[in-house]
Parts: C-alpha cells; structure tokens; sequence
C-alpha cells in the first residue's frame, strides 16, 4: 500500500516536474540512447505513411467527388427527362384532341366543356381549355374564368404558336393570381386554308411535383427558370414563383452543364443546369452541400484504425529493436569496461612488481643499519665485556636501530596503503599529500640517478574529493615515466595550482629527450610502448588516461625534443566517478 | 704484518659507521666516504688495498665509480655491496672488474673472508 502511494506520488511528481524525468534520462545514458533511437526511427517511418495516408485521402475524395457530380448529372437527367416527358405529354393530349375533333365541334360550347371535364379527370392541373380561330379571338371557352372572345392576336405567343405549331409559356398569374402556365397546339384546316388553336392552361403545381421527384439533402435547391431568370417554380432558398433569380445563369450548350463555382457564403458550390425541351424552361440544381467532402465514416474509421494499426506495430518493433540494440551495446560496454578493468589491474600488477623492487632496496638498508649496529654491540662485548663505559655507547646503537626499525615501518605502511587504495574509495585528500607520498616512493630512484626534483606546491591547495589510490597511480605512471626518459642531471618539476573554483592542476615536467611529434598522438593508446621489450607494459598511460576522465578529469601532454615533456592533470574539485 | 687498507662507500652513513668500527675492531684500517667523488679523493690519498662500493650512490654510477677506481689503480680491488640484488648491475660490475660482490645485509664472517681473500690477491699481484 505505501509502495502504491509512494509510486503514484511519483508519477504526479513526473507529470507536474517533467524536468524530472529528462534529469534521469540524461544520467542514464543508454535510456536517452533508446529514447533517440526511438523518436529517430517513428519519425523516419511515420513521415511515409503519413504521405501515403494523406495522398489516399485526397485521391479518395476526389473519386468521391467524381461520382458525386456522376451521380448528379444521372439525377438530373433523369428529372430533365420526366419534365421533358410532361410537357410531351400535354403536348400529345392536345394534339389528339386537334385531330380527333373538329374546329366546329369543339367551338360548342357543350362538347368542348365534356372533352375539357374527361380530360381534366385523366390529368390533373388542368385549368381550363380555350379555341383560338385564326384571327386570334377566342371562339369558345370552358373553365373558371370568362375569356370567351378574348383576342389574342397581338399577344407573342400567338405568332410563336403560327410558327411552330405548338407553344409552351412561361408561367403566369391569372386573374386568380394562381401561377399557372399555357400550352397551345395549331391545327391546320389545310381544305379551307386557315387554322385553329386549342390552347390549355396547368397550374405550375403539376410541374412542381414533377421536379420534386429529386432525392436531394436540406441544403439543397431544384427548381425551374425560364430565359430570362424567372422563376417558374418556388425555390427553397431564391424565393417564389415569378421571382427573379438573381445568381449567374449559363445557359448549358449541350443538355446538362455541371459547374463548381468556389464562392464563398451562401452561394451554391456546385450548380447544374439543364434545358428542357419543346418549353423555355431551364431546371436549376444547386448543391450547396458538399456530401463528398466528408470522408464516410467507414473508409475514415478503416483509415483510422490502419494507421494506428501501423504507428502501434511501428512502435512495438522499433521499441523492441532499440531495446535489443541499446541491450547489446550495454553488453559489449560491460565487456569493455571489465576489459578495461582486468588491463587496469594488469597495470597495478606491474606498477607493484616494479615497486616491490624498490621497497625491497628500501627495507634492505635499515635492515643492512640494524645488522651492522646489532653486530657491533656484539663485537663490543665479546671484545671487553659488559662494563658502564660501554653504556652511552650501547644507547646511541640501539637508539639507531629504533630508526632504522621505523624506517621499515614507514615503508610497509606505505605499501600497504597503496594496496588498500585498490578498493574503489572517495575521500578528501590533499593532493599535495597525496603527490608527497608518490615521491616517497621514489626519491631513492630520483636520488640515484641523480635527478633534480623541484617541487611547486601551492599552499591551502582546496581538497578534492576523490579517489586517492587512483590518483596516485595515475602520478606513479607519470612520474616514473619521467625518470625513465632522463639521462644524467635530470630534472623534474612538480606543480600544484588552483585552476579555478572547480578544478585543481597538477602539472609535471621534465627536461628530457622530449617525445617526438609521431609519437605524441600515440602515447594514451593502449599496448603502445617505446621502451624496450619487457621494460613497460604500454597501458601506463592509456589506464591514467582512463582514470582521470573516469575522475571527470582531464590530462594533456605538450613535448618539445630535447627540450622535455609536460604532463598536466586537471582534476574536478568533487569527482563525478563512481 | 701492516692493517689492510679498507674504504667503505655508502651513502647510508649509520651503516657505513657501524660496519667500520667492526672493522676496526678486526683491526682493519678502514676509512669511509658517502659519495662517489669523496670516495675517489679518499682512493688517491689513503691508497686503500681494497673499496667496499655500494653500486647505488649518489653523485656517479657505481659502475663508473669502480671503473674510475681501476683506472686509477688497477691493482686496488673492489668488492661490491649491493642491497637490491639488481642481477645485471653485478653482473656489469663482473665484467668492469670487480673482485667479489655481497648482499646487504652483510655477514661480517662472510665479509672479512672475502676482504682477506681481496688483500692477499693484491700482495700477490
């Protein structure tokens, strides 16, 4: 339970302090490692099916569109052939009449009454019927208004009818004010040489029912104009019957014209237009809504789902890839890091077979002190036995042998130090200390060859928190590198300085042969070597080079031939190895 | 019979005054020097019959040290003292011609045969 509440303040903690989480993936290297590797390949591979998504997506709705406007055009034919059918229809009926019956039978009123009520049974919208002789005065008439001897011979459509032999109106309001429109038919009397119209009147609703026979969605408009714009049936959204339709017309040179206009506003986006033949009439169809715009729902629920289908797999592969990839570099880090370590130790060995020679040298002049001054007190007293003179004598040698015992002591303690520093240890030491010390070991080597030792230690040095024995081991290399590069009258100078508040520096110089300039860039390799066969192990200075940027460290070598060699180290105050 | 004539070089002076007084006790005349050079000035004044040599001095080389020594007279005999058992200088003082040679710490039974053994090749040559 408190591990619970302890991980879930965790997560609020990583929700609210993001930072957090990038603080912990920046120390863990192999995590950013993977994070990369990651971020790199979805993003490689989501670019693609993205592009592929997107270009399936449009081409799509492009063929969405194209079987919309297929779609349309079918819709409108078919309604352009049903008004067209209408119309054909009136037309025949009238034109059945003409030849069925005479100009004089039907200018009875009475039998032109009964022709009107059987017909006006078989076909509704009828609202009256009238005979025209050729002088344009109407002869007989039957139906709601009186308009019997009308004359109609100034009127357009009189001489359209002459012409044609038939005539379709535009609509117009009669003295009811009820929109209605007027099909003529002339019947030629060739015998006599005249002729006769009969003329019919239909409300627009029969047209109207005809052009609602189209399927279309609430946006949508579909009505009739004649040539001039007027509207002959209402429209949803362009007002009523013998109103003007104000938006542009083109009239269609073939049958239909579908246009996409890209307006913005409440102007249509896609209009059809198609005439209507034997009749001024054009049908208008405007789609306003844009049906093929939106994606259905199935092909966008299967987009949806393939895609997340593919990020999903994506992710699940590159995850296990990067984890497989990030896990074998850790491997082949761990192998080279013990690699490292094993070659680590390899060097201590030999730093400790060739320390053991010089402790050996050390400890053997205190013993070689002890013997003599303990041989002496021998000699004395098998020479004149034990007497009081021989007392002050006596002291002096074993007070010498007390020193030469501490002698021993210092050294075995210093040896046992440095193989206690083995283990892995972070104290504050004085690296001026800690310096002193590596000198101990080998003053004697320095003292021998007659090597001048200068020492330039700043004092109040700030103590670094680190790891000793690594240290000094990284000095012990180069140091004794130095001596062995000087012949007679050597030098080597040693100096310590505060670089700044966060490093310190320890420089060691010799006055040298100098490394020459090939060498130079060789020199932390590991295995590489100048010195004779069996001399060095050439890992000397890879390992301290290794050891003081594992301290967080760095380490530089400038050398001029003949003019001697410098090392320096700079160390971080508080050492981010662990 | 006159004393031998020892020199004793070491730079290690507590030891280099021990073994001399027991030398003396066994009634050798013996005379000491810490380096190379005193060593040598010691060499052309007390002409010594034979130099006990620490090959590690400080000043010269112990090798040198020698060779100069037999150079100056080849008659004088060098028995080296050697505390780190460094095979290849003895070998090398060996060849520069050195009587004998002996590890520190020194048996004085060990030490005064061999000087003995050094005195008398140089009566004899």
């Amino acid at each position: 339970m408190k591990n619970m509440k302890q991980k879930f303040s965790n997560l609020l903690r990583d929700i609210f302090h993001p930072r957090e989480i990038f603080r912990v993936l920046g120390k863990d290297r192999y995590a950013s490692l993977k994070i990369r590797i990651v971020l790199l390949d979805v993003l490689l591979s989501m670019i693609p099916l993205f592009i592929v998504i997107t270009i399936s997506y449009f081409w799509f709705q492009k063929i969405l569109k194209d079987d919309f406007h297929k779609q349309l055009n079918w819709e409108i034919q078919n309604t352009k052939q049903t008004i067209e059918f209408f119309v054909d229809e009136r037309l025949s009926v009238l034109r059945f009449i003409t030849s069925s019956y005479t100009y004089e039978q039907l200018s009875d009123q009475k039998i032109l009454t009964e022709t009107f009520a059987r017909f006006k049974k078989e076909f509704g919208g009828l609202v009256d019927f009238g005979i025209i002789d050729s002088s344009g005065i109407q002869r007989s008439y039957t139906g709601p208004y009186n308009l019997a001897g009308k004359d109609y011979s100034t009127q357009e459509w009189f001489q359209e009818v002459i012409i044609r032999s038939y005539y379709v109106s535009d609509a117009f309001t009669g003295y009811r004010k009820i929109p209605h429109f007027a099909v003529a038919i002339k019947r030629e009397v060739p015998e006599k040489g005249t002729f006769w119209i009969l003329r019919a009147t239909i409300n627009i609703d029969t047209l109207q029912k005809y052009v609602n026979t189209v399927n279309l969605r609430s946006n949508d408009d579909i009505f009739i104009i004649n040539r001039e714009g007027i509207l002959q049936t209402p429209s949803k959204f362009h007002g009523d019957v013998l109103e003007k339709y104000t938006a542009p017309v083109t009239i269609p040179r073939q049958e239909i014209l579908i246009q996409e206009l890209q307006t913005s506003g409440d102007d249509c986006k896609i209009c059809g237009f198609a005439t209507i033949k034997h009749s001024p009439w054009i049908l208008v169809t405007v789609i306003r809504s844009t049906p093929y715009a939106r994606i259905p729902s199935i092909f966008r629920n299967e987009l949806f789902f393939i895609t997340m289908g593919s990020i999903l797999l994506g992710l699940i592969f590159t995850i296990v890839m990067a984890n497989t990839v990030v896990n074998r570099i850790k491997l082949s880090d761990q192998d080279r890091e013990k690699a490292v370590g094993q070659s680590e130790h390899a060097s201590k060995m030999a730093s400790i077979g060739r320390l053991a020679a010089g402790v050996a040298h050390e400890i053997n002049n205190p013993l070689a002190i002890i013997n003599e001054k303990a041989g002496l007190m021998k000699d004395i007293l098998e020479v004149s036995g034990n007497t009081p003179d021989n007392k002050d004598k006596f002291l002096s040698l074993i007070s010498g042998i007390a020193e030469s015992v501490n002698r021993c002591r210092t050294i075995t303690h210093r040896l046992l130090g440095f193989s206690r520093r083995m283990e892995i240890s972070q104290d504050a030491i004085d690296m001026n200390d800690a310096i002193q010390e590596v000198i101990g070991f080998l003053e004697k080597e320095i003292l021998y060859r007659n090597i001048r030792l200068e020492l330039n230690l700043q004092e109040n040095l700030p103590k670094v928190i680190t790891d000793k024995g690594q240290v000094q081991q990284v000095f012990l290399n180069i140091i004794n590198n130095a001596i062995d590069a000087l012949k007679k009258n050597g030098l080597i100078n040693v100096t310590t300085y505060a670089k700044d508040d966060k490093f310190i520096g320890i420089a060691i110089k010799d006055n040298g042969s100098g490394i020459p300039k090939e060498n130079l860039k060789h020199i932390f390799e590991p295995f590489y070597s100048t010195k004779e066969k069996g001399e060095g192990t050439g890992l000397g200075l890879s390992i301290s080079y290794g050891i003081v940027q594992k301290l967080g460290g760095t380490i530089l070598v400038e050398s001029e031939i003949n003019k001697g060699t410098t090392f320096s180290v700079e160390l971080p105050l508080k050492s981010e190895g662990d | 019979m006159a004393h031998t004539k020892v020199l004793l070089v070491d730079d290690e002076k507590e030891f280099a005054s021990a073994l001399a007084e027991r030398l003396q006790l066994r009634n050798y005349d013996v005379k000491s020097a810490s380096n190379a050079l005193e060593a040598l000035g010691i060499v052309h004044s007390f002409l010594p019959d034979v130099v006990l040599l620490d090959l590690k001095i400080p000043g010269m080389d112990g090798i040198e040290t020698l060779k100069a020594i037999k150079k100056f007279d080849s008659t004088i005999e060098v028995i080296m003292l050697t505390g780190h058992g460094d095979v290849r200088s003895v070998e090398d003082g060996m060849k520069s011609g050195a009587f004998e040679y002996i590890m520190k710490p020194v048996d004085i039974g060990e030490l005064t045969l061999k000087i003995n053994r050094a005195s008398q090749k140089k009566q004899t040559s």
